[in-house]
């Protein structure tokens, strides 16, 4: 059966290559314009990123407007105001982000700002408010996790009032997302595992919950399938280029995946422990995702089967019930791995989160906006059974 | 044409049903907990309705233009009351247009849970004031 309304909307053309972000001149011919500025930040700067695009570009004929380098790991408001500045000064016609979800979103934001002008967010924070397309975006990811090249959504902190503000629209679609393995391969093991996790959760939620298409169903099975045969590899050994680039692919379609079809409440979890206790979002997912998964197991049970070749498991002659609890193993035999490799957490206490703040942390799961789209209800005392469980 | 013909008749309708909201303790005081400023703008008939939240009690004031809400919402009229029976796909209406979203969304969807009863309260809300031809959807 078919889901009574879903949509499917792609543009951004992706392309892969070992060494393609040192030239990918054809792809910005298609775009017509000459003038780009450069969003990156310094970390990225330092390991010499920048430059190797840089360098790329200029010998393409391309003129570089401008170099901004300062986005932290949590973009700001005044961030993307300062950037806008400096890039509409610059009479850039285009940007080019060089980074991860933090800079990618404050290119996103950029480009609004640019082009609309206005206070970002008095008059931009909403639901496809924009009415027409934005400056050519293209995006160099440099890290395997948010898939934030593919999504509509630009994630921006307000430092004044303290909340994170969202911006959706169909416009902050970047035009090319630019896949190149190398980009990543300066990752440390922990932000591989991480960020590899926080993928497989974007594709396992995706595929489970309750906005989900035929389509996003294809990408998010095609992302675990990536993330099972190539997250320990690329864990393990950073310069492996071939499973570099497997999960940055697999970041790519399980970000198409939830871009249309939203998370649920191992998100919900990981927002309110990231909120109250600043575990590092990828952490966060890996160790709630088993749990978020038998939250959810009376309804999700018998979709998790179609998952089985995907994390490479045999279910053939079980029960619905004991196909899903394979693959929930599955994916602890996966976090259990990566435990070992000394690269990830798999308790919320290892994480820096108090007993005593499981309580708060499931009440702030259910007002989780993600929760909304969660296979079944989200419920405080129920949910906080789950965290005591991943404690 | 849509299914109300008066912006008189929508207006105390909708003001009505978001009152009774505000006397339903189990949803009333999620929504205080909010403390969100919503404008409603409906269209076809028009009608501005905001739902205040940021008191110790939810006032709704019909045709305010002039306080500062914190979101805004703008849908015909059709789709609000279609909204109010929960036949209608948040995720849809808003890729689609049919309801547009300005301010922090994540505030809202975290509404939506809390508003879940007053999906089996509208129809009997309209029942029972006097309503009953707009018991459709």
């Amino acid at each position: 059966m078919l889901p009574e309304f879903f949509e499917f909307y792609n543009p951004t053309k992706v392309v892969y290559g070992i060494g393609i972000a040192r030239d990918f001149r054809a792809e910005l011919d298609v775009l017509g314009i000459e003038k780009y500025f450069i969003i990156s930040d310094q970390v990225i700067n330092d390991l010499g990123l920048v430059e190797k695009v840089k360098k790329g570009l200029i010998d393409a004929g391309i003129r570089i407007t401008g170099i901004f380098l300062d986005v932290p790991p949590n973009s700001e408001i005044k961030t993307v105001s300062s950037c806008a500045e400096q890039a509409k000064a610059s009479g850039a016609e285009g940007l080019i982000a060089i980074g991860g979800g933090s800079v990618i979103d404050t290119a996103k934001a950029t480009n609004i700002l640019i082009c609309k002008g206005g206070d970002l967010i008095e008059d931009h924070s909403g639901v496809h408010l924009l009415t027409e397309p934005l400056m050519p975006l293209v995006v160099i990811p440099t890290t395997a996790g948010t898939g934030s090249e593919v999504t509509t959504v630009s994630v921006i902190y307000d430092e004044e009032n303290k909340v994170k503000i969202p911006f959706t629209d169909k416009f902050l679609l970047p035009d090319i997302a630019v896949l190149d393995p190398e980009m990543t391969s300066s990752m440390p093991p922990k932000i591989t595992a991480s960020t590899g996790m926080d993928a497989l959760t974007h594709a396992i939620e995706a595929f489970v919950g309750v906005q989900w298409s035929p389509f996003s169903d294809i990408f998010a099975i095609g992302a675990t399938e990536l993330i099972f045969k190539n997250i320990i590899k690329a864990t393990e050994n950073g310069d492996d280029l071939e499973a570099r680039g497997a999960m940055l692919v697999a970041s790519n379609m399980a970000g198409t995946a939830f871009s249309h079809s939203m998370v649920g409440c191992v998100h919900a979890m990981a927002h309110a422990v990231g909120g109250l206790y600043h575990v590092p979002h990828g952490v966060a997912n890996a160790i709630l995702l088993p749990h978020g998964m038998e939250y959810n197991f009376e309804e999700i049970k018998e979709k998790l089967m179609r998952l089985a070749p995907a994390v490479n498991e045999d279910i053939s002659g079980c029960s619905a019930d004991d196909a899903a609890r394979k693959i929930i193993a599955a994916i602890r035999k996966l976090t259990g791995r990566l435990n070992e490799m000394g690269a990830l957490s798999l308790r919320l206490r290892d994480a820096g989160v108090p007993e005593d703040g499981l309580p708060e942390a499931a009440d702030a799961a259910v007002a989780d906006g993600s929760s909304w789209f969660n296979p079944r209800e989200v419920v405080a005392e129920e949910i906080l059974t789950h965290m005591k469980n991943a404690y | 044409m849509g299914l109300f013909e008066k912006s008189e008749t929508f207006e105390t309708i909708l003001a009505g049903f978001f009152r009774l909201m505000g006397d339903t303790p189990r949803i009333a005081d999620k929504l205080l907990a909010s403390k969100l400023i919503i404008r409603f703008i409906y269209k076809d008939p028009d009608v501005i309705l905001v739902v205040d939240c940021s008191g110790s009690k939810i006032d709704v004031r019909p045709g305010d233009t002039d306080t500062k809400a914190e979101v805004e919402m703008s849908m015909s009229a059709d789709i609000a009351h279609k909204f109010w029976f929960g036949k209608v796909n948040l995720m849809a209406a808003l890729t689609r247009k049919q309801m547009v979203a300005k301010g922090p969304i994540p505030k809202i969807l975290k509404l939506l849970p809390a508003i879940k009863p007053s999906y089996a309260m509208y129809p009997k809300y309209l029942d029972e004031n006097g309503y009953s031809v707009y018991n459709v959807h």
